[in-house]
This record gives structure tokens, C-alpha cells and sequence, in this order.
């Protein structure tokens, strides 16, 4: 690596001595960025490139060629080393220097604003704008007025257009750099990024706006004249991309206090943050300050006059569609619709519903009339002007209510905005339809917009459900395009029946792989509900005619396609996703059907019955084998699952508690009938019981009769089954169900159950213990779960008794067979709750033996092994908490026999093998196994946090922490520094040691010298590990020892003991003690390496209480430190920030929170103080 | 014990005898063994696709061939049957290599076992042989499926 002499040392005007060192050092750079061109010894070149930027005070060199050079690369690279160095050294650059550097920046790019090489342009002006940041809050109002007065007047154009140009752009650096998402880190924290956010926001940002606005006011009728394209589009697009950056901050300050914010504006606009997150959508909301220059001084008009002028010279030579100022225009058009908040006056809405319709008159002609539109599209036009007024609308919906979208267009049209919207989708289904491919097209685009429109206008606002209403127009409008997008749904079901392309299973593989659209279907159809479900119940009757009369005559394939379809939107239309929660009946469907009081003649249960009654069809061998296909069972099942979550054995408590939602006292006489009548047709004294019996003989036939396929018993298992047993008023009416006990029975001895993939047996031996929350009390429960499983225990013990059990355990049907077994105790453990603990816990001690047997035997068998531990995490992680003092005794002594097993067969044990990937395999297979043992030993430990036993585990002599830290002790040896690698073993591995370290520290003191040395070699692999969470750990860990060792030596104990003294390795060599090398691997950390500044706080509290326990070695490395800086300056700069870490904000020697917490700002001081020069080299 | 384990345990009757087994393609893990294309292999990917929207599922297996590490691949019907190599794995203690390329093995019963070769590839040889070369107390194991045999691991058991 090349050095480069100290340039930056002030001397006494440039000798030609100087000179000729300038000159080399551009030349070295020059010929370095060529070589890198070039890819001549690219290593060596960038080498000396780095050394530039890490060299001390690089300034005059860096300015010398940029001032210079004639490549270009080496003028960005010295731009780049300004930047690199002047951070680095900011603390103890002159408030002269630093003024003279941003300074240089700033007139460097203005001078050679016309440069043909627009990056060392815009990367000089990137580093202006990241320097005047770093001495934002450092700087006085007078100096950065300074500088932007400068910046002002290139802005203004005095200087010509390129000037102008570049000034604005110099103003997107800056802003891009203050706003959080986008700053440079410049290793500060984050209130230093926060302040300068405030205060950019608070003094500078309208202000920058006005600039930009000024400067494309003043080029604008230059552009609109001339009939050619002049330089001034530069500038007008630049000034309006400022413009829309700015519109883009996340306005913060925007409100003298907070309180107002809430509730100064409602009547026009929606402030639920709720449905708006949803969405991801951006609103802008500066506050009233910016009204005067974004609202009230006729700018939005303006804007929308000139893209009306730029739209008639898309004609001319230089403009088109998407020519760059014309989409920077559209996009500041559409940003402009979401503006909202207090900015607007609180006039109920008035000056924000004009503002709307401004805006809306402006892009009416983007998308309007919309059969021309997509005509013209269709013929070529580009569709990026129609897609933006998609947007527009998007976020017009966004800020308004359904009502208000609606009659903005009105005053200008015969016709609401919702009925433009209806007929624009309409529009674009139908070209949809006809071009019908899998690829991303304009039309699909402009649906996925128009749908997230109609989700922002539809999507229910509370939590009870209540529905925004739309006026009567746009429900009509709503049913005529549900009606087209069924219409279209279908004609792409039936044409895509028959291919067979791999993409197009892939991307329909799951079920709810196309939910998102779906559930925007299910809005729409919800909006004008009496329309849409009698239009499915009649398409649903219609196919399903066609596959009874058509049967063993007709290809059914089209229509079992166009049902699937069907299905799916049924689904989503009658029923919402639980996500966790008991999801209740739709909001529409509660209240829109006044009068149908007939349960025979209400749509919904019409509809209901009609798809359960075909459901039931599947139970018929014959039809099963000619109709229900695996992929038509995956929707029936689907459909069932989800639907039953809603309306199956409705419960009473939910169907009172639902009825205060405030929405007028008329209406929801009528309509409480109505759902009366809906919700107790499926409840347990009319419908429910044939109808749960029927799910249940549909999930037994979808397990039994479907051999081998998964997709379709994955959902049965996980959605269908667990949606049954997840609900309590569901449980207890299964077990007077003969199918239930069909069910249980078959699992228990049909042989078909044994080849469901092991992990849906095990799922389904989870559902069928749950479900005894259904029994009447605890001892009926425990009863039911001890026949249940009883054969799974009698299996594995008779297995485990076997004389030959050696050879005959390695055959495949045995290991197959043993495999099922586990997954099903596996299943079971996980599924223990109070009522069924007993039997659990009897479940797992009487196969204790067993599994330690087969774990000696199939020792060599790792899916097996895998699954043992498996089940015995399972196992103890769900009993631990209820056992009493004798039963974790015989626990814990069954965990160690465990884990003493498990490492005596591997430790030491190398796989030999010629694959590559079989040995990665053995690698993977060892992490999960490890992970698992982890996780065992941190059930164990929550015995100490979490016990409902009645007595003390101590009385039968057990110490958890010695326990776990001898399991600790067993396991560590197995974990190599390469399987730390695995990101949640280490996770899992730091956490657990942290935990031990911290709640114990003095049974980890306990371990004797060669466990201790490896537990804490792996903390200073987690030091260096590059997952924050993991180093945050392992500096937790380290506090604790330390201030352990600390509180009691300072007491008159021991504390760590001989961990503490240097130990002598095999050579002879006096090792540093545990605490000394931490110590130093610690500063080394802090003051060299590269690290989160989010750690400092957590290095903070470890180093204190290092530092206290060896203040010897502390004060040694302190002096070598000073030793090695050669500069007095800085030397002494050293020197008096290593005096206040220690003595700044009366630090005292205890370990309390206050001296924490000042130790904590020292270090940061510190840090900030000399970390800077400390790296340069 | 319920009748249908005993009919489970009733193939334990020719298990001497046979060296596949056949077993539903639907129930082969990831982990698990499989015949292809009449080489013991272990299951390093199984996916599943339908023949056809409204078809049958079916399985495709990517396997390791257990001895020369060689990947293949299978497609089977979920519900129809594979062939399940019997891979047997047993323990020995090293007791000499001789120059030949022949190890001798002592048996649990207290006989040797001298017909197993060395394996041909370099870097296998290497960890065997260093680790032999050292005098530690070596137990190797050998892997043993449809007439092959190989040692696939070896575990230090020297005192500390």
C-alpha cells in the first residue's frame, strides 16, 4: 500500500516542494482509477485509493485534483476521500476548516456546472450536502445562511441555466441526506440525525421550496413558448422533482401542539391510521404553515396548466408521454392528492374537498371517457398517463370518505366519481380478459391500483364492522362490476383448466396465493350484497347442474376449474380471515338483508347450503372418484374451514354482545332479525350439529381416501380440523358425533393414517387431544387422551423390549413406523393443556426408557434422533411448569441421561463421505439436533421463572441453574464455532448464555477451568458476530460477569475465583485471567472495529464494570494508547477524553443505574471524541 | 397393542432376508432413504406437483447415492410404492490398516472383520488414516445397504 505524505499540514504557501508531492499523489490516483479501468491489478489500485481517504488531513491533495486532474474518476475518488476523511476527522478540524471545505464544494460543482461529467458533479455535490449536515447543529444561523444564500442565487439563474440546475440538485443532496431514511449514518446517533430532521423541517424546508417552485416558475414559460426542447426543461424538471422530494418527507412538526391534530378535521377526510397503514399509503401533511404557498397562491393550478401545456406538445421533437418532466409533473400531481391534515382550514372540509376536485378536473382527462382511453392504449399510447390517474384516484380515496369521492365529480359531471372508478375497472377487466396472460401487463397494473381504490373507499373503518356506505349509484355500479369480474374469474378459470405449465401451478400452488385480490373482490361484492350472493348462488347451481347431467359424458375438467374459482370468492365474500381472532360475521351480511326473515329464503344461507350440500356429494365413492378432484377438494375444504370458522355453532355471548354499534336504531331493528335468522340456522339446535358432522366425514374421507396428497391434507390438518378444535362452543359438540370418535378410532388404528406425512400426523394428533377442551371435565379429558394415545407408549415400549431389537429397528418399515409414533407423541406433547396435563405427563414418563433406548439405537438414524428430541422439547416445555418437586427431579435426571447420551455419541465424530451436499446435510442435521437441545435447557431453566407446583423443587434437592449449567456444560463442547454460524442456533445458544450469565452468575463460576474457557470463548465469537442482537447478548452476558465479580470482591469473596488469575496454557506461557481479555478485546472492539451504533449503550455497561474489576490493566492499555499517537495535538486530546471517560458526570466506583447511565454518555462522548483519528492509519 | 401394529410388526419376518423395502412415495421425507434407479440414495428435496390441474399428486424425489455421493432424480405417483433401501449402519473398532488398502475390524463379539476396503477417494483415506496414524482409539462405522459397504463415519474414543 502507498502512503501519502501529511498534505494537510498547514505550511507556509505552496513550496514547489509541495507541489511536485501534489502532483505525484494525483498522478498515483490517476493512474489507479485508470488500472481499475482498465482491470490491471485491481487489488493494488484500490489499495491506493483506500490510502488516500484514510490518510490524515488529505484536503489540499484532494482538492489539488479535483481542481487538476483530467480523468474524471480521480476527481470523484478525491470528491470521495474529502468526504470519508472530513467525517472521520470533523471533531478536530478548525470551525475554519471546516467552513473552507463546504465552501470548496460549493463553488467547485457551480464552476464546473457545465461539466459533461454529471457524477463528480453530483458526488462533490452529495459531499457539500453530507458535510453541512455533519456541522448542522454546530454551525450558526449566520454561516449557513451563508452558504445557502449562494445556493439561492445559482437557484434564482443569475448564473445561467446549468448553474441553476445544479443548485437545485445540490438541494435534493441535502434534503435526501436530512430525511432518516436515506441519511448517511456517519457513525452518530440518532438524536444528532433526529435534531438535524427537526430542524431542517422546522427552518428550512418551505423555504427550499419556494426556491424550487421559483425556479421552475421562472423557466416554465420558456418551455410552454418555445416549440422545441430547450435547456430549461433541465431545470423545471429538477425543480419540480425537488418539489415532490419534499412533498415526500415525513412531516413530524408540523403542529403547535399535538391535541389538535386529532380532531381539526373530519367531516371531509378520514383519519383512521389503521386502514391507512394498510395500504402503505403515503399522506402528506405539512400543516397550516404551508398553506399560504401550497394551497392558497394558485400553485396546484399553475402545476396542472403547465402538464395541460406540456400534454399539447407531445407532438413536438424532445417531448412524449413519458419524457422525463412530464412524468415528474404527473407524479407531483398525484402526490398532491394525498395532501391532508391541518393544512386545510377547519371549514368541514370545503377548501380540502376544492383542492380535490382541482386536481380531479385536471386528471379527468387522463382517464376519462375510459373505453377511449384504453382504445388508444391498446393502439400504443403509453399507458403511463392512464396508470397515474389510477393513482390519483388511489389517493384521492384515500383522503376522503366514500361518500365525499363520490360527489366530487358530480358537480362537474352527470355522473359520481365511484361510477368513473366502476366503469375505468370495468374497462380494464375486459382487456383483461381478452388478452388473459400470466405476464404483467398495463391492464393488470391498473387492476391491482383500481382494487386497492375500491379497498381504501370499502374497507370497513371500526373494529365492529361497520361498513362505509357508498350512495346508491355507486352500489349499483359496485354489483354491475362484481357481476364482470366474476364473469372474468371464470373465463380464466375455464381457459386455464387444461394447461399444464409448471409457472402456472407455481403460482396458484396455494390456495391463498391470490388472497389480496380476492379479499378487494369480496369488498366489492359485500358494497352491493343483494345483488352479488344471488348472483354466485345462481352461477354455483348452473355448474353444478352441468357436472351431475354432464357426468361420464362431458370432460368435467372446465367446470371443476370454474367451481374451484368459485369457491375461492364464495369464501372470501361470506367469510373475513380469523387472523388469530374469532372473526365475526361480515358487517353487510349482518345488516343488508331487512327482509328475509325466512331462513329458507335468506341468500346467504341459501348459498351456505347449496356449497355444503356439494361438499357432502365428496362423501360418495363414485361421484368422489368422476367430480372431487384433489384440487377441487383443496377449495371445498378451504371453503369449509374458513366458513365455519364464521357461522358454524355461532355462540350466543358474540351474537348479544355484537349488537351496539351505533348505526341508526331503525336500521338495526329490522336488520338484527335477519341475522338472527342466519346466524342460529347454523347454531346448535337447528343446522349445526348435520352440518359439523358432515365437515367431519369430509376431513376423514379427504385423509383416508386421498392417498399421497399433500397439498390437500395439509389444509384439511392445518386449516380445517384446527379450525374446528380452536373454538370451544365448536369442541363440545364434537364428541357426541360418532364421526369424532370415527375419527379418533381410525387415528389410533387405520392404517391409511400411518402414511399421512409424519408432520400431518402429527398436526392431527395435536387436534384430536385439543379437542378434548370439548369434554366435560378433567377426568373425562385425561381419559379420552390416555386411550387415544395409548398406543403410541405401548409401541415404543414393546419396540424398546424386543431381543433383536438391534437389527430389526434399522428396517425401513420399523423406522417408518417408529418416525409416525413420535411425530404423534410429538403432537400430542405440544398439544397439553391444565385439564389434559396428567395424562401428558403420564404419556412421556412410561416411554422415558424407551426413547433413551432408541436414542443408543437409531444413534446413527439422525431423522430419527432429530425427532426424539423433538418430542421430549415438546414434552418438557409443556409439562415443566405443573410438575412437582419428585416429578422434576425424575425429569431433569431423565434430560442430563439424555444429553449425556447425545453427546457420548457425537462428540468426536467426523461424517466421512464423497458428497459435498450429504455432508452439508449431516451439518444441518447436527445444527437442528443442537438447536433442540438448546431449547430443552431453556424449558428447564423457566422452571425458576414459571412453577405451578405445589411445593419447592428444592425439597427433593434440585437446582435448576446447576442443572442447566451442567447441560450447558455437555452441550457447549458439541457447539463449534462453525455451527455458531447457523443464525438462530446462535440466537438461540446467546440468549440461553446470556440468561444463565446473568440470572446465575455464580453456579457458571462453578464450571470447572477448561468448560468455563470454552462457555466464554464462544462470547467473544458472539463480540465479533455480525448480528446486533447477538453482540447486544453477548455484552449482556459480559456485564454480568463482570459486575458479579466486581460486587463481590468489593464484598471480600472470591467471586470468579481462579477464573480470574492467568492461567498457564500446555506451553508454559502465562495466559491472561478471563476478565483481562475481555477487557482489551472490548476496547479494541469499541475504538477500531466496525460496530451499530445502537451498541454503544450495552459496550457501555459491560466495559464499566471491566474496567473497575482490572483498573490495572485498564490504566496500562490507557498509556499504550497515548504512546502510540505521535501527534501532540492529538496525543493530548487522547489523553483528556480517556481522563473524563473515567471522571466526567462524577462517575463513582459502584455499580448502580445512575453510574451507569453516566458512564454511558462518557463513552459516547468519548468515542465521538477520538474514534475519528484513532482509525486513520 | 391394537391389531394393526401387529400386522406392522409381521414384516419383520423376512427382515433379514430383504434389502428394499417398498414403501408410499407420499411418506419419503426430506432425510429419508429411496431406491433410484437401483441405488440406494438419501432424499436431499421432494416436491410435489399435480399431473394436470385436476390430476393426482405426484412426487419428485432429488437423491444422494449413499456410497458414490452421485445425485439423482425420480418422479413417482404419491400413492404408489417406492423401494426403501435397508440401510444398516454398525460400529467397529479399528485395529489395523494394512498395507493392501484392507482395514481390520473388531467385532462386538470379539472377531475381526478383514474384507473391507479402504476407500479409493484421497480425502477419505486422509482422515482415516491421520486419524489412525495419531494411535488414538478410532471407532469407525460402516454403512452397509443393498450388498455395499462403506465406512461413513469415524469417532475418537481415546482417553482425553
Amino acid at each position: 500500500m502507498q502512503g501519502f505524505p501529511q498534505s494537510g499540514v498547514p505550511g507556509p504557501g505552496p513550496a514547489s516542494d509541495g507541489l511536485a508531492q501534489l502532483q505525484a499523489t494525483m498522478h498515483a490516483i490517476e493512474v489507479a482509477c485508470t488500472s481499475i479501468q482498465m482491470h490491471i491489478n485491481p487489488a493494488a489500485a484500490e489499495a491506493t485509493i483506500l490510502s488516500l481517504c484514510q490518510s490524515p488531513q488529505p484536503y489540499q491533495a484532494c482538492q489539488f485534483i479535483l481542481g487538476n486532474s483530467k480523468v474524471p474518476n480521480a476527481r470523484f475518488q478525491a470528491a470521495a476521500a474529502i468526504r470519508d476523511a472530513a467525517i472521520r476527522e470533523w471533531g478536530f478540524l478548525t470551525a475554519d476548516d471546516k467552513r473552507s471545505l463546504i465552501s470548496f464544494c460549493l463553488c467547485f460543482f457551480m464552476q464546473h456546472a457545465s461539466s459533461p461529467e454529471g457524477y463528480v458533479l453530483a458526488k462533490v455535490s452529495s459531499v457539500a450536502a453530507q458535510l453541512m449536515k455533519r456541522g448542522w447543529l454546530d454551525f450558526t444561523a449566520v454561516e449557513k445562511e451563508a452558504f445557502f444564500n449562494q445556493v439561492h442565487q445559482a437557484i434564482l439563474g443569475i448564473h445561467g441555466v446549468d448553474v441553476q440546475f445544479i443548485g437545485v440538485n445540490f438541494l435534493e443532496s441535502l434534503v435526501s441526506e436530512f430525511s432518516p431514511s436515506t441519511s448517511s449514518a456517519m457513525g452518530l446517533p440518532r438524536e444528532f440525525h433526529e435534531q438535524c430532521r427537526r430542524s431542517l423541517e422546522i427552518d428550512n424546508l418551505k423555504m427550499f421550496y419556494c426556491w424550487a417552485r421559483d425556479a421552475a416558475l421562472c423557466v416554465a414559460n420558456r418551455i410552454i413558448e418555445s416549440n422545441s426542447l430547450v435547456p430549461e426543461v433541465k431545470v423545471c424538471n429538477a425543480a419540480l422533482r425537488l418539489m415532490l422530494q419534499i412533498l415526500n418527507w415525513d412531516f413530524r412538526y408540523n403542529n403547535n401542539s399535538t391535541k389538535t391534530s386529532i380532531n381539526v378535521f373530519s367531516a371531509g377526510a378520514r383519519h383512521d391510521t389503521d386502514s391507512l397503514k394498510r395500504f402503505e399509503c403515503t399522506l402528506v401533511q405539512p400543516g397550516p404553515a404551508w398553506r399560504d404557498i401550497l394551497i392558497s397562491s394558485g400553485h396546484i393550478g399553475w402545476l396542472l396548466s403547465l402538464y395541460a401545456a406540456l400534454r399539447h406538445k407531445f407532438s413536438c421533437e424532445g417531448y412524449w408521454l413519458d419524457c422525463p418532466i412530464a412524468v415528474s409533473a404527473r407524479k407531483l400531481i398525484v402526490q398532491f392528492c394525498s395532501l391532508t391534515g391541518t393544512i386545510f382550514l377547519s371549514d368541514n372540509g370545503q377548501m380540502h374537498k376544492h383542492h380535490l376536485l382541482q386536481l380531479l378536473s385536471g386528471i379527468l382527462d387522463w382517464i376519462d371517457p375510459p373505453d377511449v382511453v384504453s382504445k388508444l392504449i391498446e393502439c400504443g399510447k403509453s399507458e403511463s398517463e392512464m396508470l397515474d390517474g389510477c393513482r390519483a384516484l388511489l389517493s384521492i380515496a384515500n383522503v376522503t370518505t366514500p361518500f365525499v369521492f363520490d360527489q366530487l365529480l358530480k358537480s362537474i359531471r352527470p355522473f359520481g366519481t365511484v361510477t368513473l372508478l366502476s366503469s375505468l375497472m370495468c374497462e380494464v377487466v375486459k382487456v383483461l380478459t381478452i388478452t388473459n396472460t400470466e405476464e404483467e401487463t398495463w391492464s393488470s397494473v391498473a387492476r391491482d391500483i383500481l382494487l386497492d381504490t375500491w379497498t381504501a373507499l370499502l374497507v370497513p373503518l371500526d373494529s365492529t364492522g361497520g361498513n362505509a356506505m357508498l350512495p346508491p349509484e355507486g352500489i349499483s355500479a359496485a354489483g354491475n362490476l362484481f357481476t364482470l369480474i366474476v364473469e372474468s374469474e371464470l373465463k380464466a378459470a375455464a381457459s386455464s383448466a387444461l394447461t399444464d405449465d409448471v409457472d402456472s401451478d407455481y403460482l396458484h400452488a396455494s390456495v391463498s396465493a391470490m388472497d389480496e385480490r380476492l379479499s378487494s373482490y369480496a369488498l366489492i361484492a359485500r358494497a352491493a350484497i343483494d345483488v352479488t350472493i344471488p348472483l354466485l348462488m345462481k352461477l354455483f347451481s348452473e355448474r353444478f347442474s352441468r357436472l351431475n347431467q354432464g357426468r361420464g359424458v362431458i370432460d368435467p375438467t372446465e367446470t371443476l376449474e370454474e367451481v374451484y374459482s368459485l369457491l375461492l370468492i364464495a369464501g372470501h365474500v361470506l367469510a373475513d380471515e380469523g387472523e388469530g381472532e374469532t372473526p365475526i360475521v361480515p358487517y353487510a351480511i349482518q345488516t343488508y338483508f331487512a327482509d328475509n326473515i325466512e331462513a329458507d329464503k335468506h341468500p346467504v344461507i341459501a348459498l351456505s347450503s347449496s356449497i355444503i350440500g356439494f361438499a357432502e356429494q365428496s362423501l360418495d365413492p363414485e361421484l368422489r372418484a368422476s367430480v372431487f378432484s384433489p384440487r377441487l377438494m383443496e377449495a371445498v375444504v378451504w371453503f369449509l374451514a374458513r366458513w365455519s370458522l364464521t357461522y358454524l355453532m355461532h355462540p350466543k355471548e358474540i351474537r348479544e354482545g355484537n349488537c351496539d354499534s351505533g348505526h341508526g336504531q331503525a336500521h338495526q331493528l329490522q336488520s338484527l332479525q335477519s341475522r338472527e335468522v342466519l346466524l342460529s340456522f347454523f347454531g346448535e339446535h337447528n343446522q349445526g350439529k348435520l352440518v359439523l358432522d358432515i365437515v367431519v366425514r369430509v376431513s376423514i374421507t379427504t385423509l383416508m381416501s386421498y392417498p399421497g396428497e399433500k397439498d390437500l391434507q395439509v389444509l384439511t390438518c392445518y386449516r380445517l380440523l384446527h379450525a374446528l378444535v380452536q373454538q370451544k362452543h365448536i369442541c363440545v359438540h364434537l364428541f357426541p358425533l360418532d364421526s369424532w370418535c370415527n375419527l379418533a378410532h381410525a387415528f389410533a388404528n387405520e392404517k391409511s393414517l400411518f402414511l399421512l406425512n409424519t408432520a400431518h400426523q402429527r398436526s392431527l394428533a395435536q387436534t384430536l387431544v385439543r379437542s378434548a377442551s370439548g369434554l366435560i371435565n378433567s377426568e373425562a379429558s385425561n381419559l379420552y387422551v390416555r386411550d387415544l394415545t395409548s398406543h403410541m407408549a405401548t409401541y415404543l415400549r414393546e419396540l424398546s423390549s424386543m431381543n433383536d431389537l438391534k437389527i430389526a429397528a434399522q428396517q425401513p418399515d420399523i423406522i417408518l413406523l417408529v418416525s409416525c409414533m413420535l411425530e404423534r407423541l410429538r403432537g400430542a406433547a405440544s398439544a397439553s393443556e391444565p385439564r389434559t396435563q396428567n395424562a401428558i405427563y403420564e404419556l412421556g414418563f412410561s416411554v422415558m426408557n424407551p426413547v433413551l433406548v432408541l436414542l443408543e439405537v437409531y444413534k446413527h438414524e439422525s431423522a430419527v434422533v432429530y425427532l426424539l428430541l423433538k418430542f421430549v422439547v415438546a414434552w418438557v416445555n409443556g409439562q415443566i411448569a405443573y410438575l412437582e418437586a419428585h416429578e422434576t427431579a425424575l425429569v431433569v435426571d431423565f434430560c442430563m441421561r439424555l444429553l449425556q447420551l447425545y453427546s457420548s455419541h457425537n462428540i468426536g465424530k467426523i461424517s466421512l463421505s464423497l458428497s459435498s451436499s450429504l455432508l452439508s446435510e449431516a451439518k444441518t442435521e447436527k445444527y437442528k439436533d443442537l438447536r433442540a437441545l438448546l431449547q430443552l435447557l431453556s424449558s428447564l431453566c423457566s422452571k425458576d421463572l414459571v412453577d405451578f407446583s405445589s411445593d419447592s423443587i428444592e425439597t427433593q434437592g434440585t437446582n435448576i441453574s446447576q442443572v442447566v449449567c451442567f447441560g450447558l456444560h455437555i452441550v457447549t463442547p458439541l457447539i463449534s464455532l462453525d455451527l455458531l454460524k447457523y443464525p438462530k442456533l446462535c440466537h438461540d445458544y446467546f440468549s440461553l448464555l446470556s440468561h444463565l450469565l446473568e440470572v446465575y452468575p455464580e453456579t457458571v463460576a462453578q464450571l470447572n477451568g477448561e468448560a468455563f474457557t470454552h462457555v466464554l470463548g464462544t462470547l467473544d465469537f458472539g463480540l465479533h458476530y455480525q448480528d446486533t442482537e447477538v453482540v447486544d447478548m453477548c455484552l449482556r452476558a459480559l456485564k454480568a460477569l463482570a459486575s458479579y465479580h466486581y460486587t463481590e470482591t468489593v464484598c471480600g469473596k472470591t467471586g470468579l475465583g481462579l477464573h480470574i488469575a492467568g492461567l498457564k496454557d500446555p506451553g508454559g506461557n502465562l495466559q491472561e485471567g478471563i476478565l483481562s481479555r475481555f477487557l482489551r478485546s472490548l476496547l479494541q472492539l469499541l475504538l477500531f472495529e466496525d460496530y451499530s451504533p445502537d451498541l454503544v449503550s450495552s459496550a457501555a455497561d459491560a466495559l464499566l464494570p471491566l474496567i473497575l474489576c482490572e483498573q490495572g490493566l485498564y490504566q496500562r492499555l490507557g498509556n499504550e494508547l497515548i504512546e502510540r499517537q505521535a501527534n501532540l495535538t492529538l496525543r493530548s486530546r487522547l489523553e483528556n477524553a480517556l481522563q473524563s471517560l473515567t471522571s466526567a458526570n462524577q462517575l463513582s466506583s459502584t455499580l448502580d443505574r445512575i453510574n451507569y447511565q453516566r458512564f454511558r454518555k462518557n463513552l459516547n462522548n468519548f468515542l465521538i471524541e477520538v474514534r475519528g483519528f484513532l482509525r486513520t492509519k | 397393542m391394537s391389531d394393526s401394529e401387529e400386522h406392522h410388526f409381521e414384516s419383520k419376518a423376512d427382515a433379514g432376508a430383504s434389502k428394499t423395502y417398498p414403501q408410499q412415495a407420499g411418506t419419503i421425507r426430506k432425510n429419508g432413504y429411496i431406491v433410484i434407479k437401483n441405488r440406494p440414495c438419501k432424499v436431499v428435496e421432494v416436491s410435489t406437483s399435480k399431473t394436470g390441474k385436476h390430476g393426482h399428486a405426484k412426487c419428485h424425489f432429488v437423491g444422494i447415492d449413499i456410497f458414490t455421493g452421485k445425485k439423482l432424480e425420480d418422479i413417482v405417483p404419491s400413492s404408489h410404492n417406492c423401494d426403501v433401501p435397508h440401510v444398516n449402519r454398525t460400529d467397529y473398532q479399528l485395529i489395523d490398516i494394512s498395507e493392501d488398502g484392507f482395514v481390520s475390524l473388531l467385532t462386538e463379539n470379539g472377531n475381526t472383520k478383514d474384507d473391507l476396503r479402504l476407500p479409493t477417494d484421497d480425502s477419505l483415506l486422509t482422515q482415516i488414516k491421520d486419524g489412525f496414524g495419531d494411535g488414538k482409539d478410532l471407532v469407525v462405522t460402516v454403512m452397509s445397504a443393498m450388498g455395499e459397504e462403506q465406512i461413513c463415519a469415524l469417532k475418537d474414543i481415546g482417553p482425553k
